[in-house]
């Protein structure tokens, strides 16, 4: 995978204001519009046990007002110049972005600024945001099928409560949630040497490093905040276990497997070979499954990609009356046959072009780059990677494909997890499960966790229209102003989606 | 604290605004028929073709309704030259995307590559659009695997909530179609899917866009070479029945037991996408419902704290449209925000918007319209739309002026046209023995639904549940009417103990222990011991309870029934 596409080098400029605060800007004038993000380097990994969903929660208070912006009137200020918004929050980070026509640009930085400099946290509000975020959990997780077996998963696989558990929290921790906790989570993360902001579009660079001087440098730093131990066993903690879904009309079930750090080879390697395994109509498991012996109705996976730690799944929707075991064993076989040869120099050519096409697919908005930048700044300080990253990925051979495979896809060391109608609950034998090898904890029941994984796209009818790679960013003002006839579902799609304020 | 910098205080004023350069478009026209629409777009090596026809869902035969869309998932399964596994490495291989799907109105069969790949992807995207086969093993497979899929829509409250508006809102009108039904699915045959393709898939009825890095000479000739050849033939017609027209409010309750939230959809007949209204419509739709600021989110969501998101939504469509308002909501606020929903949808129809008001939803819709135009599939999801709903040829340089012509007049006018409260339809799909109650005092008609949709009997209170006793339950403040044309004022206390109520009566003529108790949510029945001057003597209560009110009766041993009427103080 030696070829290399010719794309000219994104015009990065990266400088710290004295406070600390990490600044990237990329200049391009192709539209008048330009994207802002702040990252903050704080997620749910951050989180102590009894304040799950603390993160998240936060997230919402940073539209309720600061010094000089009342209470919502973030959402205000910037639809009514024209612009979208929202924010997220993940395992890794909590992020907040808006695209605004260009000339809005000291706009977006006056908001920014202004919350990170003088939150405002009043009881009626932590309450007000309190329920939302409860609503967006039943929206989200609690009414869809399948959603709270993905961070039941999570617990099967993580041993490190900091890996564990979910990013939307349980309803009990958000109660708990004090103004006062509120205040030191504020004081603790939200400060300029804690965070990234990214700059993309249609500006002038000196006229940005300006405004941004202007609004951002007299913010004060804090002490950096407690270092984060997400350190983790390489067993999975449960082999084995079943979730009852009251929602799920038919059994499903999940495999996972821990694996290694991002930006490591050996996750560059895994990456690849679960594309190979599982991505798309041409994938060896949709080929064998789906296809070849039409025992499923669809397969899945994804990988739930952390600095620390991270997961590989594969979800699976049998076809009734099928044999789920038989098809377990037609998937390991499938890792097996891939460790014991390697891709095929056909998959290698996919491999390479797929990357490609997703790479110069990427430089179109603003919005995908600015918050590919700010990912790179913030885990690896290094936003360059943004364009370098590539080949790294082109230089992974076969061989080191087939032994991460090897390595990290063990047939034993993995999490099998049965997802059981609950309706059908008192059908399914305890024999089912003897062959846990660790002893299944207890579900809590209604306090699943863990929402970064991915949910498992159900089968529907085909998209209206084939949605934008980077088009989450301005989803909203689209289909609002030309309403698409079919609405799809909303279940939370991707890993770094987490759980925003809004809708996207 | 030092004092803060001025410039803090205020949103600061925007830069000078800068242009936007709008693409040009090359049309051309093939003998037979066929539109080509290219976009040369140099900035990045790559290219995105869209066929676009103006046959959609709706033009399905009735008697099977999912037809395009399983013809669509299939174009990519098989053709004159290469098989279904064939196709799919060949995608894959150029790192590219090959997807066709449906919607109400019209078919798109979409693609993406690289430039380099251009010419391959382009050559099988026109395989795939004009040879198909249908293998038979293929048409099966999608058969029994459409069929699954159907159940898990069906687990979706988002689904259900669809499916019961179209159901309701367009009638015998095709729009009323959400999905095949099982019965659709079994009656598809291969014969009939290749029938479907040879009468939809004509050069005349389809649009071909491409955008990227392309050059336009070029890129005519292959697409001559590929599409020249390709059939023209009789185009589809849009003779459909009306939706029907609703002249009261009812509500449709889909009982889905066990719900985490109540999924409320208000509909209204709508607009189509080419009517006149259709500005005024967006702005007031903007200042109602579309984003993070308007009414609905600031009332529902930011006051209240009732759900994740309040929104409205347009759906305007070539033939016909719906106005919705829509919310997921706990289930115990269900009624409370009916309430509210309709406090604003009236508010909308009674006054006119504020010159801020109006401003700000102008702002906000022509300042994220070029946002649209960042990505190649952004301009050509546009570009289609313009062709597929026959919008004026330079509606992308028009649309901001129009935008700006809407005034606040016109914006009530169409609030008092298509904003009918009074003539909504309440859609809820949730958990129905805990909603009834909640949505009475919104209207008398009710009907309910199971999640197959099929209708059923309102669904009893399966089991004491706090959020259905919490409207009993608290301090009743009573006045007994006596046949002597007397009031006598009285106290009921109702407590929610674990299975029931515990309560308790104190009024002139002496005071009681509630003994049993039952209620439904709307209706309440309970026995009384009454211990009147040394006597102990029961009584029969029933009363019908909804927003905080009691009407009812109460019955001493063998007296006459005394009606009363009663509010609540204390819950």
């Amino acid at each position: 995978m030696a070829e290399r596409l010719k794309l000219s080098p994104t015009p990065i400029q990266q400088f710290n204001l004295t406070n600390g605060l990490r600044v990237i800007l990329v200049e391009d004038h192709a539209v008048p519009v330009v994207s802002v993000t702040l990252y903050y380097d704080v997620g749910s990994r951050n989180e102590k046990s009894g304040r799950t969903g603390f993160a998240h929660l936060f997230e919402h208070m940073m539209f309720q007002g600061s010094e000089n912006v009342p209470k919502a009137a973030h959402f205000q200020y910037i639809f009514n110049a024209g612009g979208t918004m929202n924010g997220t929050t993940s395992t890794e980070r909590t992020n907040y972005y808006e695209t605004l026509p260009a000339s809005h640009l000291p706009l977006a930085l006056w908001l920014e600024s202004d919350r990170m400099r003088s939150l405002k946290v009043t009881q009626e509000n932590l309450d007000n945001q309190r329920e939302a975020v409860k609503e967006e959990k039943r929206l989200r997780y609690d009414n869809q099928p399948y959603v709270n077996a993905f961070l039941r998963f999570s617990e099967l696989v993580f041993k490190n409560p900091a890996n564990a558990h979910s990013t939307i929290g349980s309803m009990e921790d958000l109660d708990a949630a004090t103004i006062d906790d509120v205040r030191e989570f504020f004081r603790i993360y939200y400060a300029p040497n804690n965070a990234v902001l990214t700059v993309v579009g249609d500006f002038d660079e000196t006229e940005a490093r300006e405004l941004i001087e202007k609004y951002f440098k007299e913010i004060p730093s804090q002490p950096p905040p407690p270092p984060v131990d997400v350190s983790e066993q390489p067993e999975v903690v449960v082999r084995r276990d079943i979730f009852y879904d009251v929602h799920a009309p038919t059994s499903a079930f999940m495999l996972g497997w821990k694996i290694p750090p991002r930006r490591t080879p050996e996750f560059y390697a895994l990456s690849l070979g679960a594309e190979l395994l599982f991505s798309g109509d041409s994938s060896r498991l949709y080929q064998k499954l789906v296809k070849g012996d039409e025992s499923v109705v669809s397969i899945q996976g994804g990988i739930d990609e952390r600095r620390g730690p991270s997961a590989l799944y594969i979800f699976a929707l049998p076809k009734p009356g099928e044999e789920v075991a038989a098809i377990r064993n037609q998937i390991f076989d499938e890792i097996r046959a891939l460790r014991t040869s390697g891709p095929s120099p056909a998959e290698m050519e996919k491999l390479k072009n797929s990357l490609c096409n997703d790479v110069v697919r990427g430089r179109q908005s603003t919005m995908y780059r600015a918050q590919r930048l700010a990912e790179y700044a913030l885990y690896d300080n290094d936003p360059t990677l943004f364009d370098s990253e590539l080949d790294l990925y082109l230089a992974i051979t076969p061989e080191q494909i087939r032994d991460a495979v090897e390595r990290f896809l063990d047939v034993d060391n993995r999490v099998v997890l049965d997802v059981v109608p609950a309706a059908m609950a008192e059908a399914t034998s305890a024999d089912e499960v003897s062959e846990t090898a660790t002893p299944a904890s207890p579900q809590p029941p209604g306090e699943p966790k863990q929402p970064g994984a991915p949910a498992p796209q159900v089968p529907s009818v085909p998209p209206v229209e084939p949605a934008t790679e980077a088009g989450a960013a301005v989803g909203g003002p689209v289909s609002s102003q030309l309403e698409q006839p079919q609405q799809p579902a909303d279940p939370p799609k991707q890993t770094d989606s987490g759980s925003g304020p809004l809708h996207t | 604290m030092s004092t803060q910098a001025d410039f803090l205080k205020q949103p600061p004023p925007p830069l000078p605004s800068r242009p936007i350069k709008l693409p040009a478009a090359h049309e051309t026209t093939l003998s037979n028929g066929l539109v080509v629409v290219v976009v040369e777009d140099s900035r990045l090596p790559l290219v995105s073709y869209r066929l676009a026809l103006r046959t959609g869902d709706a033009h399905d035969p009735s008697e099977l309704p999912g037809l395009m869309d399983m013809l669509t998932g299939l174009l990519t399964e098989g053709t004159d030259s290469r098989t279904s596994r064939e196709i799919a490495d060949e995608i894959a291989r150029l790192g590219a995307t090959l997807q066709a799907g449906a919607n109400s109105d019209y078919t798109t069969v979409a693609a993406s590559s690289l430039a380099t790949f251009s010419e391959n992807i382009l050559e099988l995207m026109a395989d795939v659009a004009l040879r198909p086969v249908f293998p038979p093993s293929e048409v099966e497979l999608t058969k029994q695997n459409t069929k699954e899929s159907l159940k898990q829509q069906r687990a979706q409250p988002s689904f259900l909530a669809s499916e019961m508006v179209a159901r309701v809102m367009f009638g015998a009108h095709p729009y009323h179609v959400t999905a095949p039904t099982p019965e659709s699915i079994d009656a598809t045959t291969r014969e009939r899917l290749v029938e479907f393709h040879r009468a939809t898939f004509v050069a005349n009825n389809a649009v071909l866009l491409v955008a990227g890095d392309v050059q336009q000479q070029s890129i005519l000739q292959q697409v001559e070479s590929l599409f020249g050849n390709w059939q023209p033939g009789d185009l589809p017609g849009d003779n459909f029945p009306a939706p029907p027209q609703r002249t009261s409010r009812s509500a449709y309750i889909t009982d889905r037991p066990g719900s985490a939230q109540a999924n409320i959809v208000i509909a209204n007949e709508g607009i189509t996408r080419t009517s006149p209204d259709y500005f005024p419509m967006l702005v007031m739709h903007t200042v109602l419902g579309a984003n993070a600021s308007s009414r609905l989110f600031m009332n529902l969501r930011e006051e209240k704290g009732y759900t994740y998101g309040a929104y409205s939504s347009l759906d305007a469509r070539r033939t016909a449209g719906t106005f919705r308002a829509t919310a997921e909501v706990r289930t115990p606020v269900t009624g409370d925000s009916l309430k509210e929903f309709f406090y604003e949808l009236n508010r909308i129809r009674n006054e006119p918007v504020s010159e801020k008001e109006i401003a700000d939803a102008k702002s906000y819709l022509t300042g994220v319209f070029p946002i649209r135009l960042e990505t190649q599939e952004g301009l050509v999801d546009q570009l289609v739309q313009i062709k597929m709903f026959n919008l004026p040829e330079n509606y992308l340089e028009i649309y901001r002026n129009r935008i700006q012509a809407v005034t606040i007049p016109q914006v009530q006018e169409v609030a008092r046209k298509y904003v009918r409260p009074d003539e909504a339809a309440i859609v809820i799909v949730g958990d129905g023995a805990q909603l009834a109650h909640q949505v009475k005092p919104h209207t008398d008609k009710i009907e309910f639904y199971n999640t197959a949709g099929t209708k059923k009997d309102k669904p009893a209170v399966a089991s004491h549940s706090p959020e259905v006793a919490a409207a009993l339950a608290g301090n009743w403040s009573l006045l007994i009417e006596t046949p002597l044309g007397q009031s006598i004022p009285a106290t009921l206390i109702l407590r929610n103990i674990e299975k029931g109520f515990s309560g308790k009566v104190t009024s002139e003529m002496g005071n009681g222990e509630l003994l049993t108790a039952t209620f439904d949510g709307e209706s309440f029945a309970g026995t009384i011991s009454f211990d009147i001057a040394g006597h102990t003597m029961e009584a029969q209560i029933e009363g019908e309870v909804a927003n905080e009110q009691m009407e009812g009766s109460i019955s001493l041993q063998d007296a006459p029934a005394l009606p009363f009427t009663g509010n609540k103080t204390e819950n």
